[in-house]
């Protein structure tokens, strides 16, 4: 008796892990593929009748910071790479300071001041991306790495949500001791708050950081035609034109791997407080 | 992030209020309303010297700069051609600003803000209507007749609308044809379509068309006679009548074919030499298909097809690239001169040996060099055939998508004359 349950558990496990390694092969595939095709020697985006390349290469590597004069690859990342810190700088800094005066203070509009945000949240940011360009045209800014950091940072305040969150489960006892202990609210906020917020801080960093190495769409709209401007998804974009994919196939995936590289590098940093972010600021806010 | 936007907007929208009274300065500066007088009165003393390439405007020693758009493989050649254009004329200071944006996307790019797009530009020959419609382009008035006896006829009439001429004519190489691998077919062979799927069944290998794409699936309907043009602005098509079930049963035969391939151009260059031995394609893939099939690679003209038991010559879409002048430049002497000399002789056969291009220009054309190319020769003997695509309304590739998918999947539960009918009321209600 005891062992049919324990041969059921078994043959229980079996199957789930079965179905779990095959979804993890099946996600983790086109990664595969995209590092394979990016060290592939044969050219072309499509391999007729087989998968594994019939030769490897590190050229698609070298090509890409070499034969900038069709894609300047290294500038295009170098771009991005400081779109992506500074706008993660500024907006890292406006959900904090959002999310703590939402949570701490009490003020007579807070109420419709969240409601708003909430609502405002709610509508895709690209409905408004013709408006956004015509407006920095106005002020001549468009077309420029300025206007992406803008766009990406200034709406930051928005995501105040799961920090405000985050900031609840923050003992108020905390802020009222240094406060009879003479300390002013920025000193609170910057003495206090932010040294016990690691966690939602490394969550906060690593969304803003990574939306510029995503988004296509703003950045097409905002640098039209300035190609010296292009953040990497749109000038890697361009590889993949009828007249250039054969050729550049390979170096497309080769930079799309490279991409991976800032981004891994900060996750493995920060990943320790990550998943501690995500669900300390879900507790009820 | 898409919050974020949201709120850039509500913050922008109060920068906005600050900053009403400069905007106004800032517009007209780049929309250039104020020129207009000049070219206006420029071309009726220019269209009589029609063929001067010297046409400096007779004020010196202006500062001119202007704004050029040209796609990603052009850029290098283009700062060239500039640069030569701007020391041919050195009576003025020229400063240029290079933009990428390829010929298909011109036209899209110009229309979200005409006034942040190039003075001068590529683009396809098929956006013509559209660009003319939106006002976009600057009536072509220097050297009209030059341009119109130097280029070749088809390539003239793609670039006007109503008997005005809008565009300068640069390249005469947007069209499909052929290719095969010579190792395996013959002259004999890709003659006929039969011919090709016989020797393609007999090897195991495949015949590549991207048929479910109306670019292409169109040379069967004016293979068999059938035509799609426009009266006054609406697109008519008769792709439902007696010949064109005809044709439609022509391409079920051939979708039908085990040897019958259909995909996008990864599949064609790819597979070419491999599992393909012939495709439908165009000249931005010779040079792909060269390197896949090495001394092998020929390419010659469509095949012709089994058309109610008689053989027809299958028909295709001739294209053009041309440079435009917008209609907003605030420099439309010197900008026209620009248009005018990046598609002249030199430059076309500067084009063609850098890039493999082929010229509208008939001299550069005639070029030997131009003849041995096996793809250009191959495109040259396919446009007896082919029609230009002006006439052509967004309205049609859609449904021609969706008629070739249907026949690609063997999806035959409506009947051919139905889903003809259908493709055509779609088309001409655009």
């Amino acid at each position: 008796m005891k062992n049919s349950i324990k041969a059921r558990r078994r043959f229980g496990n079996g199957v789930v892990y079965v179905v779990l390694a095959a979804l993890g092969l099946l996600w983790i595939s086109p990664i595969v593929y995209l590092v394979i095709s990016s060290f592939r020697a044969e050219k072309g985006s499509f391999l007729d009748g087989y998968i594994m390349p019939r030769g490897y290469t590190l050229d698609n590597y070298v090509r890409l910071f070499t034969d900038t004069d069709q894609f300047n690859y290294p500038r295009w990342f170098l771009n991005t790479f400081v779109v992506a810190v500074c706008s993660c700088i500024i907006s890292t800094l406006f959900v904090l300071m959002v999310a703590y005066a939402l949570s701490r203070l009490r003020f007579k509009m807070r109420r419709p001041i969240m409601n708003i945000a909430l609502v405002l949240g709610m509508f895709p940011g690209f409905m408004s991306m013709i408006a956004i360009y015509h407006l920095l045209k106005v002020i001549n800014l468009d077309k420029t790495l300025v206007a992406l950091v803008l766009v990406y940072s200034a709406g930051a305040g928005l995501t105040y949500y799961i920090t405000k969150g985050f900031f609840d489960t923050i003992p108020k006892a905390m802020d009222e001791a240094a406060i009879l202990d003479g300390a002013t609210r920025f000193q609170v906020f910057w003495k206090i708050t932010i040294p016990m917020s690691k966690p939602i801080i490394t969550y906060t960093v690593l969304t803003t950081f990574m939306a510029p190495w995503l988004d296509y769409i703003m950045a097409s709209v905002i640098m039209k035609d300035n190609y010296q401007n292009y953040t990497i998804a749109l000038g890697m974009y361009r590889m993949l034109e009828r007249e250039s994919i054969y050729e550049w196939y390979t170096a497309f995936c080769a930079g799309a791997v490279i991409v991976g590289i800032p981004i891994a590098i900060l996750f493995i940093v920060m990943q320790r407080y990550y998943v501690e972010g995500v669900t300390g600021g879900s507790v009820k806010g | 992030m898409s919050k974020k936007t949201a709120a850039i907007l509500l913050s922008a929208l109060m920068l906005v209020g600050l900053m009403a009274g400069c905007s106004s300065t800032s517009s007209s500066s780049t929309g250039g309303t104020s020129t207009p007088a000049t070219p206006g009165s420029t071309p009726a003393s220019t269209g009589s010297e029609a063929g001067g390439d010297s046409s400096t405007p007779a004020t010196g020693g202006e500062n001119i700069s202007l704004r050029v758009w040209g796609p990603q493989e052009e850029q290098a050649l283009l700062k060239e051609m500039c640069e030569a254009f701007a020391a041919e004329n050195p009576d003025n200071t020229y400063t240029f600003e290079y933009g990428v944006v390829g010929e298909n996307d011109a036209r899209d790019r110009f229309l979200e803000d005409p006034a942040a797009a190039a003075d001068v530009f590529m683009f396809a020959n098929d956006h013509l209507r559209d660009l003319v419609k939106a006002s976009a382009l600057y009536e072509v008035t220097r050297n009209r007749d030059d341009i119109i006896s130097r280029n070749v006829e088809g390539s003239v009439a793609a670039a006007s609308l109503d008997e005005a001429l809008y565009a300068y004519p640069m390249t005469a190489d947007n069209g499909y044809f052929l290719y095969y691998d010579s190792s395996v077919l013959s002259e004999d062979d890709v003659q006929t379509l039969d011919g090709i799927l016989a020797v393609a069944n007999e090897n195991g290998k495949k015949v590549f068309m991207d048929v479910s794409n109306g670019y292409y699936i169109v040379s069967f309907f004016f293979g068999a006679g059938d035509n799609i043009w426009l009266e006054g602005d609406a697109q008519k098509c008769d792709f439902n009548n007696e010949a064109g079930l005809a044709a439609a049963e022509s391409i079920k035969t051939f979708t039908a074919d085990p040897a019958f391939i259909t995909g996008e151009d990864a599949i064609i260059t790819g597979g070419m030499g491999e599992s393909i031995i012939a495709g439908v394609s165009g000249v931005w893939n010779a040079e792909a298909l060269q390197e896949k099939l090495g001394d092998n690679f020929a390419a010659t003209k469509l095949p012709t097809f089994t058309l109610n038991g008689e053989q027809a010559q299958m028909g295709s879409f001739a294209g053009y690239k041309l440079v435009g002048v917008n209609s907003l430049t605030s420099q439309p002497v010197a900008a026209m001169d620009l248009a005018n000399w990046l598609t002249n002789q030199e430059n076309q056969t500067k084009r063609f040996e850098t890039r493999q291009l082929g010229p509208s220009n008939t001299a550069a054309a005639a070029d030997p060099a131009v003849k041995e190319n096996i793809a250009l020769n191959a495109l040259a003997m396919q446009s007896a055939y082919a029609k230009p695509q002006n006439d052509v309304l967004g309205g049609f590739w859609n449904p021609a998508e969706a008629f070739g998918n249907a026949l690609e999947a063997k999806d035959y539960s409506v009947d051919l004359q139905t889903m003809l009918d259908n493709l055509v009321s779609q088309v001409e209600a655009g």
